[in-house]
């Protein structure tokens, strides 16, 4: 069976992607309409092709043991982010297997899940019974999960009221202390200030420590340095390398300042990641980011 | 880590307490910030009911009578509103919990099971005090009551059926909720509320579209008979109102499964 999200049987942490492949329709289509649906099926009628469909992976092979740490790198529409949308579930394959051991906990984009009507509070409950928690495992972990947050009094204020860093204390602090046999965590470290990094890292360490797996997708090489043991380069949506993170990151950078022998894999879609002016163009995000880390 | 009891996204009993934080937000987050907060939910209908007893029963004079008219409309509207509220609310709902979707895996149909557990809390107490009324003004204290749980559970597999397939195919194409609001208006004048059948015509075959062709009808008749009538709904009912709200389930959760896949992406 293609696509399924496997759990039973595989053991706590332990993460197994299998020939991979999933697409994306590039098409501007959230608002599909039945006028859209008739006038599509009559174009495919006549030969038309349909809406584009981008690769985001195609053919992930990836397999992690409990308790490792890896890092993701990659250009943009490397695959990173789909990677981890698959290991947590949220979005099917459309070929290939995903086994993924345990509670699964992501930190995917900031806002996600939400509610700015709603108290800090409030949302912490929410957040809890998203991950599958009961409302006692929600309530004993709350004074945790609220004293890590550094909210104070803003924790019964609604979200509203709250600065982004205020959202991102928030949303680590619920994820933090799920107690999560695999953490999945994209990019999102880097919208607090320096002090509550650092904090996220220990709790992350004390987390892996504890056993748990870490995937973390970061564009901040020094964080990954910090973190992760082991890093997977992704290139086009396939694995381009994978290794010590030492290794690999060099690897990357090379990569990043076009000194690298083409890479395996390499597609239409990396060269529109790495934009259409050549191959001594960084692409803007990775740099930015190395340079704010520098 | 795994000592801990989190509970597998796969099944659904583990999601309780989700389902449980859904509902409460649906519920105070319609009426938040407003002086009666959720006696909105009670004020609404009832206002629709006195607003339609006055059109249908003192303005129109119908050419048919009912004793104690209100209550005769009562007791088959409040079925109606139920569905109206339902299927009116159903399309929306995967597409305003979005952010939820994309955040985590568990099971999607919560989402609008969410929804028709806050519409059915409202029936439940709208039908508690029509009940009440009912059965003291027309005297229809009796065992046949005791059927009335069995009409409401038939009516919530069907609700909820159709919820099921509402807010699916809306989540795919956005045509499905306008669409359904404006089936909801002749679909309430062609459900047997402010008459039955042979109130309005002698012929057999219309008489027998009105009755069984709108499944929504015989699930009002159903009450009605229960609590206004005071009498036990025919064989032919019962069997009827099985059927539909088994099919209404079966194929509204098959619905749902064969188009949840890419919600977390489409949306």
């Amino acid at each position: 069976m293609s696509g399924g999200y496997e759990q039973d049987g595989v053991p706590a942490g332990t993460i197994e992607l299998d020939g991979a492949t999933r697409s994306f329709r590039v098409q501007a289509d959230a608002g599909r309409t039945l006028k859209e649906l008739v006038l599509r099926s009559g174009a495919r009628r006549k030969g038309i092709k349909g809406p584009d469909e981008v690769w985001a992976l195609r053919g992930v092979d990836l397999h992690i043991a409990p308790g490792e740490t890896v890092a993701i790198v990659g250009r943009n529409g490397a695959g990173k982010s789909s990677t981890l949308r698959v290991l947590a579930g949220i979005v099917p394959l459309d070929g290939g297997t995903v086994r993924v051991g345990g509670h699964v906990a992501a930190l995917l984009d900031l806002a996600a899940g939400f509610s700015r009507d709603f108290s800090g509070r409030e949302n912490i409950m929410m957040g809890g019974a998203l991950y599958g928690l009961t409302r006692k495992q929600v309530e004993d972990r709350l004074e945790e999960m609220v004293a890590f947050s550094e909210l104070g009094e803003f924790v019964d204020l609604p979200l509203k009221a709250y600065s982004s860093g205020m959202l991102v204390r928030l949303a680590f602090a619920i994820v933090a202390f799920l107690d999560a046999d695999v953490l999945l965590i994209d990019e999102v470290l880097a919208v607090g200030d320096g002090a509550f990094q650092r904090k996220c890292e220990e709790r992350i360490a004390a987390q892996v420590a504890g056993g748990s797996t870490l995937v973390l997708v970061s564009h901040d090489l020094h964080l990954i340095q910090r973190t992760c043991a082991r890093t997977v380069l992704l290139e086009g949506g396939r694995v381009a390398a994978d290794g010590p993170t030492e290794e690999i990151l060099d690897r990357y950078v090379a990569l990043l300042e076009g000194q690298a022998a083409p890479v395996r894999g390499t597609d239409h879609l990396a060269e529109v990641a790495a934009g259409t002016t050549g191959p001594q163009t960084r692409p803007a995000d990775d740099t930015t980011s190395r340079e704010d880390d520098a | 880590m795994s000592s801990t009891s989190l509970s597998r996204p796969s099944d659904l009993k583990g999601h309780g307490f989700l389902f449980e934080q859904l509902v409460q937000r649906e519920l105070r987050q319609k009426y938040q910030g407003s002086v009666l907060g959720l006696l909105w939910y009670l004020v609404n209908p009832l206002l629709l009911l006195g607003a339609y007893y006055l059109m249908f029963g003192v303005v129109l004079k119908p050419g048919f009578s009912h004793p104690s008219y209100p209550l005769f409309i009562m007791t088959a509207m409040v079925v109606w509103l139920f569905v109206q509220s339902t299927l009116g609310a159903a399309g929306d709902s995967l597409l305003s919990q979005a952010a939820l979707l994309r955040k985590a895996r568990f099971p999607r149909e919560i989402i609008p099971t969410a929804v028709v557990t806050v519409q059915a809390m409202t029936f439940l107490a709208l039908l508690v005090v029509v009940s009440v009324l009912t059965v003291a003004f027309q005297g229809t204290l009796g065992a046949q009551l005791l059927l009335l749980p069995v009409v409401v559970v038939l009516l919530l597999a069907f609700v909820q059926g159709l919820a099921l397939a509402i807010s699916a195919l809306h989540a795919h194409f956005r045509d499905v909720q306008p669409i359904v609001g404006a089936i909801l208006v002749p679909w309430f004048f062609v459900t047997p509320i402010f008459y039955r059948p042979t109130d309005i015509t002698d012929q057999e075959l219309a008489r027998f579209a009105l009755e069984w062709l709108n499944p929504v009808a015989p699930f009002a008749e159903a009450v009605r008979t229960i609590l206004y009538d005071g009498n036990v709904p025919s064989a032919s009912t019962w069997l009827y109102l099985a059927l539909v709200g088994a099919v209404a389930l079966v194929v509204g959760a098959a619905i749902f499964r064969r188009l949840q896949r890419d919600l977390a992406v489409m949306l």
